[in-house]
C-alpha cells in the first residue's frame, strides 16, 4: 500500500486549515524543548562549575582524628544497658588530641604510594585577623606552601602576589580575596592574627588568593605550618590533617578506607565530604525534570486539544474516507502524523531556539559572587540534551496524539452519514 | 445468464435495531440485483430502505442471514476487508456530497484510487480526468471542490463513485440535495452509466417519478419486501 502520500496530504491540510492553532501547538513544543536544553544545561553547566572548584579546594582524600563526640559515660560502660538506665548530666567533652601521630612519617609513606599525586600536612587554627581597627574572625591554614600548591593549584588563584614569597618571608600570610577586601588589607600591609589560646602573631600579608568558593575565600588565610603551631602553642610535628591528591580521584573510595584501615585514622573521600553537595545537586535534577515535564505536559495537552477540534470539525470527512474505503489504521496514522509534524517542527526549532538561547545567555557577563563566583553563566552544551530533548518532544507528541487519533479510527461513517 | 451474473445477493436478511426499543428493521430480506441493472428501493420513511442499503453496502453490520456481493460473502469479514471491499467494489453517492472542501476537485476524485494503489499516480490522475470529462465536469478539476454549485459537487461525487471502476454504485437519494433540474441532470447520468457502460447501479429514493425510470423497484414496508 503507497497511499501514506494522500495520508500526509490530508494530514498537512488539516493543520494549514488550522494555522494559528497549529502555529501555537508548535511554538508550545518549541519552548518546551528549548527550556529542556536551557535549563538542563544550565543546572548541569553550574554543577560541573562547582564540582570543578570544590574538587580544587577538597582534597580527594583527608585523613583526620575525629574526636569522639558520643562518648559513653564510665558509669554507662559499667552498667548493660538494657538492664539499667545510666544517666550522667553535664558530662564534659574530654580533652581530645586531635594530633596525628607520627604525621610527618605516615606523609613520607603516603607519598610513597603509586596511586598518590601529592600530600600535604594541614594544621588549621581559628583565629581573629585584626587591622587596625577592622577585625574579621576566620581560621588559618598551616601549611608546607609547595606540598599545598601541588594539592590544590593555590599560584593558579593567586590575584596577587605569588605562593613562594611564604617560603621566604617567614612572617609571610596569604588572604583569600574575600577577607583581603573586609580588612581592607592590601599586598605587603602587617595585621595581626589572634588564637584561641591567646597566642598572637604579626603577618605581613604576601599574596591574595581567590579559590572562586566565595564562602572560602572571605574567612581562609594561608601561613606557613610552623606558624599555625606557634598560634596552637604546639611542637613542630603537630598535624590534625593530611590531605592527599590522586593520580584517578575515581579511586578515592576505595583509597580512603585502605588508609583508614592501615594508619587508624578517619580518611573521607572527597564525594564523603561532600555529600550534602550532591543531596542538593540530586534535589536539583529533581526540581528541573519536574519543571522539563510540566512544560512538555502542557504542550501535549495544546496538541490533545487541537486534534480533537480538528476531528470534531472533520467528522464528515472522516466518513467519507472510510466509506470509499480507507481503514481504521488509515485514519489514525492521518491523526498521528499531524501531532508528529507539530512534534518534529516545534522540536526542530526548539533546539534551535535552545542553542541560541543558552549562547546569548551564555555571553552575557554576569559577574556572579553566590556559592561559587563565575563572570559568566557556564551552559553544558552536551549534544545528549538535545536528543534527549527531541525525542522526549516526540515521545510527548506521539502521546498527545495517538488519542485523538485512536478516537478517530473508531468513529462509525453510519453515524454522520445518518444524520446529515 | 447463470447464476454467476448476481452482483449481488440476500438470503434470508435480518436485522434488528435494539436501541432505544427493539425494532426489527429487515425482515426476511431476500433480493438479487444483476450486472448492468438499474434498481431502485422504495418505501416510506422508517421502512428500512436506507437500512437496507447500508447493510448491503458493508456500512452497517449486524445482521443475520447471507449478503453475497460479487461472490464474496460480507458476514464472514472483518472490518478491513469491507473497507477493502468498498474501496475496490463499491462506489457510493449520498444525498450530501461529503467532498473534502480543501482539496481540488479532482483530489476529491482520485482519493479512493489513491487508497487502492494499483495505478502509479500519474495514471490515476489522468483516470480521474477522464471521469470528469465524462461528467462534463473537465474544466472545474483543478478548483477547491467547496467552489462549485451543488449540482456540481454531486457530479464530482459520482466521479469519485467511478474512480475505482465499482462493481456497483450504492446511491441515497442521490438526488434528494437537488433542485429539480439538477436532478434530472443526476439521475440521467446513472442513467448513461447503466446504458453505455453495463454499471450495475442500486439506489434508494422516496421519488416514484424517479424509481419508475429504473428498471426495476423494490419496494419495503416495515422491513420487508413486498414487490421483488
Amino acid at each position: 500500500m503507497n497511499s501514506n502520500k494522500p495520508l500526509a496530504r490530508i494530514a498537512l491540510t488539516h493543520l494549514v486549515a488550522k494555522k494559528r492553532q497549529t502555529i501555537v501547538a508548535t511554538l508550545g513544543v518549541m519552548f518546551g524543548i528549548a527550556i529542556f536544553i536551557f535549563q538542563a544545561g544550565l543546572i548541569t553547566g553550574f554543577q560541573t562549575t562547582f564540582i570543578d572548584k570544590t574538587i580544587n579546594t577538597t582534597a580527594n582524600i583527608r585523613i583526620h582524628n575525629e574526636a569522639d563526640k558520643n562518648r559513653k559515660s564510665i558509669a554507662g560502660k559499667l552498667h548493660d544497658p538494657r538492664k539499667d538506665w545510666v544517666v550522667v548530666r553535664n558530662q564534659k567533652p574530654r580533652e581530645d588530641d586531635l594530633k596525628i601521630r607520627n604525621g610527618n612519617e605516615i606523609v613520607k609513606i603516603i607519598e610513597r604510594h603509586p596511586d598518590v599525586a601529592g600530600v600535604s600536612p594541614f594544621l588549621a587554627s581559628q583565629v581573629i585577623f585584626k587591622m587596625g581597627i577592622a577585625q574579621q574572625a576566620g581560621f588559618v591554614s598551616g601549611v608546607l606552601i609547595e606540598k599545598e600548591d601541588l594539592l590544590f593549584g593555590l599560584s593558579a588563584n593567586m590575584k596577587e602576589g605569588n605562593t613562594t614569597r611564604l617560603l621566604t618571608i617567614p612572617n609571610g600570610i596569604i588572604l583569600g580575596a574575600g577577607l583581603a577586601e573586609k580588612l581592607g588589607a592590601k599586598m605587603e600591609d602587617l595585621l595581626s592574627i589572634i588564637s584561641p589560646m591567646g597566642v598572637t602573631l604579626e603577618m605581613k600579608v604576601v599574596g591574595i588568593n581567590e579559590s572562586g568558593l566565595t564562602e572560602v575565600d572571605k574567612t581562609r588565610a594561608f601561613v606557613n605550618l610552623r606558624n599555625a603551631q606557634k598560634l596552637l602553642q604546639v611542637d613542630g610535628s603537630y598535624i590534625t590533617d593530611i590531605n592527599i591528591k590522586l593520580k584517578n580521584i575515581d579511586r578515592a573510595g576505595e583509597l580512603a578506607s585502605e588508609f583508614e584501615k592501615r594508619f587508624g585514622y578517619k580518611a573521607d573521600d572527597w564525594k564523603t565530604a561532600n555529600a550534602n553537595i550532591f543531596g542538593v545537586f540530586k534535589l536539583q535534577n529533581m526540581v528541573t525534570s519536574l519543571v522539563i515535564a510540566s512544560i512538555m505536559i502542557v504542550s501535549g495537552f495544546g496538541i490533545f486539544n487541537i486534534l480533537m477540534m480538528i476531528i470534531y470539525e472533520k467528522m464528515p470527512d472522516i466518513a467519507i474516507l472510510k466509506a470509499v474505503g480507507f481503514r481504521n489504521g488509515d485514519i489514525k496514522k492521518i491523526f498521528l502524523m499531524e501531532s508528529l509534524i507539530i512534534g518534529l517542527f516545534g522540536g526542530i526549532l526548539g533546539m534551535g531556539f535552545g542553542f541560541i538561547i543558552t549562547h546569548i545567555v551564555g555571553s552575557i557577563p554576569m559577574n556572579i559572587k553566590g556559592f561559587v563566583s563565575m563572570k559568566y553563566l557556564y551552559f553544558n552544551q552536551s549534544p545528549a540534551f538535545y536528543v534527549t530533548a527531541f525525542l522526549f518532544a516526540l515521545l510527548v507528541t506521539g502521546i498527545a496524539g495517538y488519542l485523538p487519533a485512536r478516537k478517530a479510527a473508531k468513529i462509525d461513517p453510519m453515524d454522520i452519514i445518518r444524520s446529515k | 445468464m447463470n447464476a454467476g451474473s448476481h452482483i449481488l445477493r440476500t438470503i434470508g436478511l435480518n436485522k434488528f435495531f435494539h436501541d432505544p426499543v427493539e425494532f426489527q428493521a429487515l425482515k426476511n430480506v431476500n433480493v438479487s440485483i444483476e450486472e448492468g441493472e438499474f434498481v431502485s428501493i422504495v418505501g416510506a420513511s422508517g421502512s428500512g430502505k436506507s437500512t437496507l442499503l447500508y447493510t448491503l453496502s458493508t456500512l452497517d453490520t449486524g445482521y443475520s442471514g447471507t449478503i453475497l456481493l460479487d461472490g464474496e460473502e460480507l458476514g464472514k469479514m472483518r472490518p478491513d476487508d469491507h473497507a477493502r471491499i468498498r474501496n475496490e467494489k463499491i462506489g457510493f453517492v449520498f444525498q450530501f456530497h461529503y467532498l473534502l472542501p480543501e482539496f481540488t476537485v479532482l483530489d476529491n476524485v482520485a482519493l479512493p484510487a489513491l487508497r487502492l494503489g494499483k495505478y502509479s499516480e500519474e495514471e490515476i490522475y489522468s483516470h480521474a480526468h477522464e471521469k470528469l470529462k465524462l461528467l462534463g465536469l473537465d474544466d472545474q478539476a483543478l478548483k477547491k471542490s467547496s467552489k462549485l454549485s451543488g449540482g456540481q459537487q454531486q457530479r464530482v461525487a459520482i466521479a469519485r463513485a467511478l474512480i475505482n471502476n465499482p462493481k456497483i454504485i450504492f446511491g441515497d437519494e442521490p438526488t434528494g440535495n437537488l433542485d429539480s433540474k439538477n436532478s434530472e441532470t443526476v439521475f440521467g447520468i446513472f442513467k448513461e452509466l447503466k446504458e453505455k457502460f453495463n454499471q450495475t447501479i442500486l439506489i434508494v429514493t422516496h421519488d416514484m417519478g424517479l424509481a419508475s425510470r429504473t428498471d426495476r423497484t423494490i419496494t419495503l414496508k416495515d422491513g420487508e419486501v413486498v414487490s421483488p
